[in-house]
């Protein structure tokens, strides 16, 4: 009897409870709103974990403030091509001196000109190890640096000379085509005089020279840019400013744009991968995007040493996987599968590489190449995929993975997770990890050449499974020495086709790049970086 | 009484000492290598590595770590976080919203709970009773991201009563769904506490008296049922000031707010001592300081018990 009516007492709240709900329905206010007027657009950040020091930040967070507040050499278009920003004129005669000259009249917001010593003392300050920037790494090509881009003699670079306030020569350790190509990329932008004086300080409010100035960095919560009134670059802001608000969480920051709190974000949470694309409540842009996925197997592993056997087996375990029902059940299609090494985003991409259909999905002939390498030698014992559990959706597609091969292979195969991606990426580094494990590529400058020379050249710094071929070396500087954009696209091509023979590392999918808008936003446009180009979106 | 404070304090200082070493130890022992993880999948030179490694003093042993940052925190010197911040400022602006957030979550709990529990103690068996066991019920099974996000969703998004996140307006309404979220659990437990705790002293001997002399209902229930009730229950709210500061790290994370708890994790994830141990030190501190506040109370709310 006391039940009964406790229900009806329940039942009752409940219904008073939505008529509740339904009467405030109407008359809900307008959460937030902008004070500094409808033009300026909110952008989901994250607080930048290192100063914004152009070769001192190499995360997102500061990354993408960077990016609008300073100008380089040259600019990315939104397609990935590449145009002169501050550059009048990069020249070479045999690709390995260059002779770099400047326009008339850049300045930075302090009123200050931006000279030739504006870039050669910010890449000499980036290389020096006593200052331990960790974008150093950009320098590498330089003469006078070391296999990670540090100095070896001091403060600064025998490659680096001053001809005149508006001119400076670079001379490279080996011949590098693309090297104008590179010089867009956040680590090679100027800094003005005064930086040198105090750069703690300049890493807090650091003057610059680009679309936008950094009005104020108001830490863990925002970002505030301004137009840069000064600017005449090739980025002209269609917006009147930006505002990067900081969010730990990308649920909350998905929330903000819910309710057009916030205007843009880069990030899909976990939580709405399947559902953004649908919700009526935002807009959703989602293209193939530059970044990559690959499982590297180090040819220190037993059964996968360079040779016959090592071949057969990393290509059976290549058409082992089906990457198309990865994308679309765990990705809902926010990936796509590879095709080479790169992306179709590279102006250099190329569609027909020899050896490609590795990549597709085939279990039977999967099956009768891993008995053809038991033919050899037999294999025993388990094969494992190790990820870092850190990272959002890496245990998913592993353990799909590792499933896929499980069945297709007919073997043990096992997913093997880290905690944390530091603990992981030092094992890889001491090369003491003993399974095969994920890794990835973000491209620094849009070429198909930065996704194989830094990864699969001999001694290579990103060379995790220490692949070398000489064929493919010889390949690769022949590509560096290349006449004109269709030769290397060319020997680019045939470089990935030994590639797709060796499988150093094995392709597996692109990550699309991705934005999530408010309603009324418009201009996003996502370029190849996999950020949206800020200085387009308007509303 | 005075003699004792000063004894409880003295006490904190092995406490923290201890904790602090600790904690040291433990993200010391965590796997992987802080510089490697800072550069990415960059490589790093030897003699930038060695540059970092003495900056931030990872060169050391890590006893002598220990000793270093305990003489810098003597002087308020925590030390410099990976993004160049001084580790205090990290946490001069981070304490206070986490601060206010778990106040006001303990001020919700507080109240409601008791009164909720104090009125179904004294009404036991009856409808309002059995409500508040049921709602407390599915309170305490619901985990606080479920109910942080429900919440969001109907009165931040739907409704718009109030900004789905805080960010850096730290206002009373800004942050009062979240202070209701973060306090919400605790309330269930409040008030059962309360409960049980009236239905005790309903029938203890000197409520019986308190009624024979004919002294009115409210009256005892207020003086002798409601007073006596709130031992236990202040001993649980001291306790959970701490809680509520530490485990607010989801609640910050839903509602985006850049409190103590934020800063705490962010620092983990990426192995950052100085701010792991700093932050733990201050927590330590609250919790001795709370618990110290609640022993306190327990003389104001018990004559029999005087500290000498």
């Amino acid at each position: 009897m006391q039940s009964k009516r406790m229900f009806k007492y329940v039942a009752a709240l409940s219904i008073a409870a939505l008529a509740f709900t339904a009467c405030g329905g109407g008359e809900g206010e307008e959460a937030g709103g902008t004070a500094e007027g409808e033009a300026v657009i909110h952008a989901h950040g994250t607080e930048p974990q290192n100063p914004l020091i152009p070769t001192n930040t190499n995360e997102v967070g500061g990354g993408h403030i960077v990016d609008q507040i300073f100008a380089g050499l040259v600019s990315y278009n939104t397609d990935g091509s590449t145009e002169l920003e501050v550059a009048e004129s990069i020249e070479s005669e045999d690709n390995l001196t260059w002779t770099i000259t400047l326009k008339d009249g850049w300045t930075f917001s302090d009123g200050s000109p931006v000279t030739a010593n504006s870039f050669v003392d910010a890449w000499n300050y980036g290389a020096d190890p006593e200052n331990a920037q960790l974008s150093a790494y950009f320098f590498n090509p330089i003469e006078g640096t070391d296999q990670e881009g540090n100095s070896t003699e001091g403060d600064t670079l025998s490659g680096l000379e001053v001809i005149d306030d508006l001119t400076f020569e670079v001379t490279l350790k080996e011949p590098a085509a693309d090297f104008p190509d590179r010089l867009g990329y956040s680590a090679y932008f100027p800094l003005p005089e005064v930086a040198f004086e105090d750069m703690e300080a300049f890493g807090e409010k650091p003057i610059s020279n680009g679309p936008y100035v950094l009005e104020e960095w108001n830490h863990d919560v925002e970002a505030v840019l301004s137009k840069n009134p000064d600017y005449e670059g090739n980025r002209t802001p269609e917006n009147d400013g930006l505002v990067f608000k900081f969010y730990t969480d990308p649920d909350a920051a998905y929330t903000d744009i819910q309710s057009g709190v916030l205007d843009i974000t880069y990030q899909v949470p976990p939580s709405a991968i399947s559902t953004f694309q649908d919700d009526a409540s935002v807009q959703a842009f989602a293209e193939p995007g530059s970044v990559n996925a690959t499982i590297t197997i180090p040819n220190y592993l037993e059964h996968f040493e360079d040779g016959e056997e090592g071949q057969l087996r990393r290509a059976a375990i290549s058409k082992a996987i089906d990457r198309e029902a990865i994308t679309s059940t765990i990705f809902d299609d926010t990936r796509t599968p590879s095709t080479d090494f790169s992306s179709p985003l590279m102006p250099d991409y190329s569609e027909d590489i020899e050896g490609a259909e590795v990549l597709e999905f085939d279990a039977e002939e999967a099956q009768e190449l891993w008995a053809q390498a038991d033919e050899i030698n037999e294999f025993t014992g388990t094969f494992e995929l190790s990820y870092n559990a850190d990272g959002a959706g890496n245990r998913e597609w592993v353990e799909a993975v590792t499933n896929q091969l499980r069945e297709n292979l007919e073997i043990d195969v096992e997913p093997n997770a880290f905690a944390t991606f530091a603990e992981f990426r030092e094992l890889i580094t001491n090369r003491e990890i003993d399974t095969a494990f994920r890794t990835g590529w973000q491209p620094d400058y849009p070429s198909v050449y930065n996704y194989i020379a830094p990864v699969f050249g001999t001694g290579a710094g990103a060379n995790d499974g220490d692949y070398s071929n000489p064929d493919f070396d010889e390949l690769l500087s022949q590509a560096a020495s290349a006449e004109d954009d269709g030769q290397r696209a060319e020997i680019l091509a045939d470089a990935q086709a030994i590639l797709m023979e060796d499988l150093p590392a094995i392709p597996l999918w692109n990550q699309d790049a991705v934005a999530i808008a408010a309603e009324g936003v418009e201009g996003v446009q996502v370029n190849w970086q996999n950020q949206p180009d800020y200085y387009l979106v308007t509303k | 009484m005075w003699r004792y404070i000063v004894r409880r304090l003295l006490q904190t200082i092995p406490v923290v000492l201890g904790s602090t070493l600790l904690i040291y130890a433990l993200v010391f022992l965590q796997p992987g290598d802080p510089i490697v993880a800072l550069f990415g999948e960059k490589p790093v030179s030897e003699a930038a590595r060695a540059q970092l490694e003495a900056q931030y003093n990872l060169d050391q042993p890590f006893l002598i770590q220990w000793l270093l940052f305990l003489k810098g925190a003597l002087v308020g010197d925590f030390g410099i976080s990976y993004s160049g911040q001084p580790v205090a400022d990290l946490i001069a602006r981070t304490l206070p919203v986490t601060f206010q957030l778990a106040f006001m979550a303990m001020i919700i709990e507080a109240i409601l709970g008791v009164i909720a529990g104090f009125y179904a103690g004294i009404r036991r068996g009856k409808i309002f009773d059995s409500t508040m066991l049921i709602v407390s019920l599915i309170v305490i099974a619901i985990p606080i991201f479920v109910l942080g996000f429900a919440l969001q969703l109907i009165f931040g998004v739907q409704l718009q009563w109030v900004p789905p996140t805080v960010g850096s307006n730290t206002t009373f309404t800004n942050l009062l769904l979240p202070a209701v979220v973060l306090g919400l659990v605790s309330f269930a437990y409040v008030l059962r506490l309360t409960r049980t705790s009236v239905i005790e002293n309903l029938t203890a001997d000197h409520v019986r008296t308190a009624r024979a002399h004919g002294v009115s209902d409210s009256l005892v229930n207020r003086r002798h049922v409601l007073r006596n009730s709130l031992i236990p229950v202040v001993t649980f709210l001291g306790a959970d000031l701490g809680t509520l500061m530490a485990g607010a790290v989801v609640t910050e994370g839903i509602f985006n707010i850049n409190g103590i708890g934020n800063l705490a994790y962010q620092a983990i994830l990426r192995g950052e001592n100085p701010t792991v141990v700093s932050v733990v030190t201050i927590m330590v501190l609250i919790y001795v300081v709370a618990s110290l506040l609640v022993d306190l109370l327990y003389a104001a709310l018990d004559p029999r018990i005087r500290y000498a």
